[in-house]
């Protein structure tokens, strides 16, 4: 991986975020999964967010119960991400001819977004994302009608999911790991980069919505026995000690189709039953692109009717009709 | 930058081939059937300096080489904190106080009873294609891949576990020594597990948490997959690359039908103890064919003398296209892969009998 050389970097490998002890009499508590195993968390989406870019869209997954305990450091982590589309534009001159629409993804989490904080360059896990990202939108962006011309989706996590709960260690080095955080934030990024492409007027087969679901274990009231493995959808990482295997898929609706579908871990038997959950996610979290792209669509419709009719009274009979695109 | 934009096919040969691979039973251009793969040579034990290594030619010219290394490291003390809030054994930095003469005094790090006392970040894959930069977008995804895939199950880097102190590293660096004719993914993947299954770590002579001590003897090492043991995952996964084309299904995908292919899937699947085998991580892969220019019919072609060209308005040629969906002409293929046809290639992988056992058959039978 490329050293980043235009900052003054910290040190490789030495330091670690802070453990803060808590009052002798303050309990720590994991947190636990309240909802029902196919229950979404609440989403807030909104597009239009950056006025300069072609399209634009805000995604939060907030948290969904208020702290119970008095620590500095949350339960567990909420999900933010911002995304904006600058597009179709035509390419640079040297560039080479492309028949279809040239599409660029760019995923980073801002140095903030995690407990472990990233560099500025971005690492192979964000490249990763990018293509996984390019992946979902590329099958439902119709490339054919814009021939030399490029479109940047730009995504910024401003918050990212953490792997695991923190007192187990966390994620990265020290927990066991497995990189489940970055799957619900995949999930995170198609359902931003759809509304942002909508937004942005970009032709669309459909809308993908991104769902992500898990094969969870969770002891039982502490006992070892009770093992069995869960399907739940929409997990939240921090809230299950063992996370067996896990899905984000990027579906389309309207033709019943996936474009993108990133599975990890030993789903043994279940596999086609846990690609079934992330896509029911998905579904569930295409309702609130729906509504926010149908919201956003009527204040822009609002706001050119009224236009309309203004030319309209001092021009005469010429009628000029809203042309919504997308 | 898009991936394998150099198709050299034009609109027409594109097509052909599209119906060709549509029929029941595929016609593929070198007339395999939809489950057989290309001839391959292949050889284990190349490297004498590495732990492990093994090299593969394709049938269409490509070649890769894998060496395995292993390294001693020191283990990192996890941050865990237990019920009273506070973490013990810290020391000031929080890097814990733990130094060789320390044996047993600290809290051990919570184990599980399955055996979960490996980390991810033990194992490394570096892949190296002619051409690219390692951050390029092609090496990063097909490094996470294989990484993944070789974590997937636990087994590998519970093996690399010494004492609590120490542990060993594991090194996979993958060269890709001639040019990606084809999606490298399936290559790179069989070469892995052939130089995995020939890699040996020396034989531990210390005992428990003292510092490793490891016996000269390079005969009496051990094999990291043992051969002949019945414990679970004895085998690292293999990575198959399937593709589809309307109802069909077929698997080593050569760089004309991936042109075409409607989608295309990355499965890796592992054996079990029992011998069954089991799908350990899965990523659609976007099918080259979404780059490649939809062809010009007839009635806006100027070269046949059509005036559809100059007669149509925009908005007519654009219903005319998208009525035709791609029939009478080549169109890149929109939307995704059906759900159904998902789980048939999962199937058809993971099945008794079906491909990915016989690949694995394969490769068992390759002589050091």
């Amino acid at each position: 991986m490329q050293a980043d050389r235009r900052r003054i970097n910290v040190p490789s490998g030495g330091t670690a975020p802070p453990i803060f002890a808590a009052p002798k009499d303050t309990p720590i508590k994991r947190p636990r999964r309240t909802r029902k195993p196919d229950e979404h968390r609440k989403l807030f989406l909104q597009t239009g967010v950056v006025p300069s870019a072609s399209g634009s869209a805000y995604y939060e997954i907030p948290p969904q119960s208020p702290q119970e305990q008095e620590l500095l450091v949350p339960s567990s982590s909420s999900l933010k991400i911002t995304c904006s589309v600058h597009g179709p534009r035509p390419l640079p001159r040297n560039a080479a001819f492309s028949p279809n629409l040239l599409l660029t993804t760019h995923v980073k989490f801002a140095p903030f977004a995690t407990r472990n904080r990233r560099g500025y360059v971005r690492d192979a896990s964000e490249r990763d994302l990018g293509m996984h990202l390019e992946t979902a939108l590329r099958g439902v962006i119709i490339g054919e009608r814009w021939p030399k011309s490029g479109c940047e989706v730009v995504i910024t996590v401003l918050e990212g999911e953490e792997d695991g709960w923190w007192g187990d260690g966390g994620g990265q080095e020290g927990g066991r790991g497995g990189g489940w955080g970055m799957m619900g934030v995949l999930a995170g990024c198609i359902t931003v980069a759809s509304a942002a492409l909508v937004d942005a007027g970009i032709d669309c087969v459909d809308m993908v919505s991104g769902g992500v679901a898990a094969l969870v274990q969770d002891r039982q009231d502490g006992k070892k026995a009770g093992r069995e493995a869960q399907m739940v959808l929409d997990p939240s990482p921090s809230e299950h000690e063992e996370i067996r295997a896990a899905c984000v898929v990027g579906y389309l609706q309207s033709r019943d189709e996936v474009t993108e579908l990133w599975m990890k871990g030993d789903a043994g038997t279940q596999v086609e039953a846990l690609v079934d959950e992330a896509v029911k996610a998905a579904s569930l979290s295409r309702t609130v692109l729906a509504e926010a792209v149908r919201e956003a669509m009527e204040l822009k419709m609002g706001k050119g009717l009224e236009r309309a009719n203004g030319e309209q009274k001092e021009d005469k009979g010429k009628k000029k009709d809203v042309v919504m695109t997308g | 930058m898009a991936p394998y934009t150099n198709i050299p096919l034009s609109p027409a040969e594109l097509s052909y081939l599209h119906t060709s691979l549509s029929q029941q039973p595929p016609l593929r251009p070198d007339g395999r059937s939809p489950t057989q793969f290309r001839p391959l040579i292949a050889e284990t034990d190349i490297l004498p300096s590495a732990n492990g290594s093994a090299r593969i030619c394709f049938a269409d010219g490509t070649e890769a080489i894998v060496g395995v290394k292993a390294e001693v490291e020191k283990s990192r003390l996890a941050h865990t904190v237990p019920s009273n809030g506070e973490a013990a054994g810290q020391g000031v930095l929080g890097l814990g106080k733990g130094s060789a003469r320390d044996v047993g005094d600290e809290m051990d790090v919570e184990g599980d009873e399955s055996g979960g006392k490996g980390r991810d970040a033990w194992l490394e894959v570096a892949i190296e294609i002619p051409g690219m930069r390692d951050d390029d977008a092609l090496p990063v995804f097909l490094s996470a891949m294989l990484t993944e895939a070789l974590l997937a199950d636990g087994g590998l880097k519970d093996r690399l576990w010494i004492n609590s102190r120490f542990h060993w590293r594991l090194y996979i660096d993958i060269l890709l020594h001639s040019q990606a004719l084809s999606y490298p993914l399936p290559l790179l993947s069989l070469t892995t597990h052939l130089a995995l299954l020939s890699t040996r770590l020396p034989a531990l002579v210390s005992e428990k948490d003292e510092d490793p001590l490891f016996n000269d003897d390079w005969e009496a090492s051990t094999y990291l997959y043992p051969p002949t043991t019945t414990t679970q995952h004895q085998k690292p996964p293999v990575t198959l690359l399937v593709m589809s084309v309307g109802a069909t299904i077929l698997f080593d995908p050569s760089k004309q039908e991936l042109a075409v292919a409607d989608s295309v899937l990355a499965i890796s699947a592992a054996q079990s103890s029992t011998g069954e085998l089991r799908m350990v991580a899965l990523r659609t892969i976007d099918p080259p064919s979404r780059l490649t220019a939809a062809g010009v019919p007839n009635v806006l072609n100027t070269t046949t003398g059509a005036t559809g060209a100059q007669t149509l308005s925009a908005a007519d040629v654009l219903a005319m296209r998208e009525k035709d969906q791609g029939q009478s002409v080549w169109r890149p293929p929109r939307g995704g892969v059906p759900r159904a046809l998902v789980a048939k290639m999962i199937k058809m992988v993971v099945e008794r009998g079906g491909v990915g056992e016989e690949v694995m058959e394969g490769l068992a039978n390759v002589e050091t």
